[in-house]
């Protein structure tokens, strides 16, 4: 157990820039996950940590030690690929076995470890079974197992659940989140599904173009996200963003129509440098109403328990159940109180006041 | 639509209609289509077998006679010359069968293991990313492309007391360096050792090298970062992987050694005397020099039951399909 602090890392492959000075702090026994895009950095940001690639520029720390320099076999870090690797041409017991005995361990005390492990994850029963051929939840139970042996200071998760198939996942992630609280260890893990994100991370932090955009718990990167980016990439679907100009108490919309805002609204608006702000509110939070944003419904989406409109300029609104809305036909939708988020259309940020 | 839902009702269960499907050609005599097939299939099963039995029962027929060439009959006559194991008695007296034999596998026992060796470690290298890399692969793969009789021209030029390698040996001792690499007995079995690892480790290299692409990288770094070193990472991970894989490149090499022939013959013929005389050389010899032809069908044989042996024993050593991958 340890925290973790990503000093000033910058990164990059020849011309390509991966990570921009990514400064990130990660408590002691905390759960959290780096979540972003495909080549977002994510999985280059957990390379730095474990050592398998050295940073340009910057400092890995584990606690208050300086581990830049160490190299990966000795930073006491267990690493869980995202298929595993197990050695599938041994036993469970020979894949568990594999740490201690690469480190010399006696051979009576690789055993007692293994039996103690093996009864922890409920493996016992196949010790003696060969690895190949053994089912995902099982693979990834074994491929914790064979890190957690090494008793590591922080686990790596990178994409352990993108192979498995839908229905799986809840009941990996599930089985995932125990285990992280049975060992009390910081982790660390990559994804881009943000749902494995929202559902198991103490904290999240969104990145994107090797920039950390946001740090946060799942539903402070999901109520208040600091940015465009951040509004757009989280929930599904992703914030309605509205550029516009502010014109006294309201935001005139680009593709037409006008937005009246409250005081406060104003007054978060008027923070931005120039006129040119974005208004965003989520597709969940609207209702059908007299004023708001009009626009033509291009298709209707009915998913039984949903119903999900998408209306020209790529807005979209969730509702709960069915509507009774005909494609082609506008439609005005009224954020609710409270629901605007107001960003800077000049920086991107999102305007607090 | 309702054509289509009319004919596609009945199939509603694709299970039920299969299990239908399987009764019914039971029922239509499954038996009769099978026999059936097996008799238009014999006559091209029987040519294979043909092809492929004939020629080793007519040398297993051979073997057991006195025939030869200048006996003046047919092949088919031999048993008039019925020698019963007469040949294979002699075979297993013959002194200069037992030497070609025992030199076939000196040369096993030394250029197989080089060649492996040399072929691993140049596939190891080959894993990393390296300037130069496409192009020395290229170059590493020319050896196998040459022809052989090529290849033994080339060394056979080379080995002369006043060629090429023995002007290198010159140059970097700075005296006069006369070696007789073909003529000297002790010294020409080297010569041609070291022409079959020129030609062949690059085989050994390249099927060396395709097995160790396909060992996992994950897998790698997991035990990398579970603290194995080069060597256990090598022994523990990479070898386990690659054994199947390495079991046949040395097969092919074991038995290609036994027909080692074109290089060797025209570097050395087989001389001085007997020095290099491996057991293709000898079968050539005395077949086409003293045309005892019922008596190389003996030893043949005797060859081909010893190479079999070899066989099965590095079969039994191949995991089975199915098993561990």
């Amino acid at each position: 157990m340890t925290s973790i602090h990503l000093s000033q890392i910058v990164k990059r492959f020849g011309d390509f820039t991966a990570l921009q000075e990514m400064d990130l702090r990660i408590h002691d026994g905390e759960f959290i996950a780096l979540l972003g895009p495909s080549g977002c950095g994510k999985s280059t940001t957990m390379n730095i940590i474990a050592g398998m690639e050295d940073p340009s520029e910057g400092r890995v720390m584990f606690g208050d030690r300086d581990v830049t320099a160490l190299p990966m076999q000795k930073r006491g870090v267990g690493f869980v690929f995202q298929n595993y690797a197990i050695f599938t041409h041994m036993t469970v017991r020979e894949n568990l076995a594999y740490g201690p005995r690469m480190h010399g361990a006696p051979r009576a005390e690789i055993e007692r470890r293994v039996v103690e492990m093996a009864d922890f994850l409920d493996l016992g029963a196949i010790l003696d079974r060969p690895s190949a051929g053994l089912s995902v939840n099982i693979l990834q139970r074994l491929a914790i197992g064979r890190s957690a042996i090494m008793e590591p200071a922080i686990f790596l998760l990178d994409e352990p659940l993108s192979n498995v198939d839908a229905a799986f996942r809840a009941v990996m992630r599930r089985e995932l989140k125990s285990l992280q609280q049975r060992f009390e260890q910081t982790m660390v893990y990559v994804t881009h599904d943000q749902l494995e994100a929202m559902t198991m991370a103490d904290r999240i932090a969104v990145m994107d173009h090797g920039v950390l955009q946001q740090v946060g718990t799942p539903l402070e990167v999901y109520n208040a996200p600091a940015n465009l980016f951040v509004a757009q990439f989280l929930g599904a679907p992703g914030m309605n963003l509205l550029p516009g100009m502010l014109d006294g108490d309201g935001i005139v919309l680009e593709g037409g129509g006008r937005i009246a805002l409250d005081d406060r609204e104003v007054r978060t608006a008027r923070r931005a440098t120039g006129r040119d702000v974005v208004y965003g509110f989520r597709p969940e939070e609207a209702r059908m109403g007299e004023d708001g944003v009009t626009r033509p419904v291009s298709f209707v989406e009915r998913i039984g328990a949903r119903t999900i409109l998408h209306m020209e300029g790529g807005i979209k609104a969730v509702f709960e159940n069915d509507v009774a809305v005909a494609e082609g036909r506008p439609v005005t939708l009224s954020p609710n109180p409270g629901a605007a988020r107001i960003f800077d259309a000049g920086t991107g940020a999102r305007l607090e006041g | 639509m309702t054509d289509t839902t009319g004919r596609t009702l009945p199939a509603a269960d694709p299970a039920a209609v299969a299990r239908t499907a399987v009764r019914d050609a039971k029922d239509a005599g499954g038996g009769t289509s099978t026999r059936l097939g097996t008799w238009l299939t014999l006559p091209a099963q029987l040519l294979i077998l043909f092809v492929a039995v004939f020629p080793l029962l007519m040398q297993l027929y051979l073997s057991f006679t006195d025939w030869t060439p200048l006996s003046g009959r047919n092949w088919t006559e031999a048993y008039t010359l019925w020698a019963g194991t007469w040949n294979y008695e002699d075979v297993f007296a013959d002194d200069r069968f037992w030497g070609a034999l025992g030199r076939t596998l000196l040369i096993v026992v030394v250029a197989v293991p080089v060649e492996f060796l040399l072929g691993l470690g140049l596939a190891t290298l080959f894993m990393d990313e390296f300037p130069g890399k496409r192009v020395l692969y290229s170059i590493m793969l020319v050896p196998m492309m040459i022809v052989p009789a090529v290849a033994g021209y080339m060394f056979y030029l080379l080995f002369q007391s006043d060629g090429p390698i023995n002007g290198l040996l010159s140059a970097i001792s700075g005296q006069d360096v006369a070696i007789r690499w073909l003529t000297d007995p002790d010294l020409a079995i080297v010569a041609v050792m070291i022409a079959d690892i020129w030609q062949w480790t690059p085989l050994m290299f390249l099927i060396l090298l395709a097995g160790l692409l396909g060992v996992p990288q994950d897998q790698l770094k997991a035990a990398t970062l579970l603290g194995a070193g080069p060597w256990q990472r090598f022994r523990t991970i990479v070898l386990p992987k690659i054994k199947t894989i390495i079991v046949i490149a040395l097969a092919i090499r074991v038995i290609e050694i036994f027909k080692i022939f074109d290089t060797l013959f025209i570097m050395t013929a087989g001389g001085p005397g007997v020095a290099t005389e491996t057991i293709s050389v000898f079968f050539y010899k005395i077949m086409t020099l003293e045309l005892a032809w019922s008596y190389v069908a003996a030893a043949g044989l005797v060859v081909l039951v010893g190479l079999s042996v070899v066989a099965g024993v590095a079969m039994a050593f191949l995991p089975k399909p199915g098993k561990r991958a």
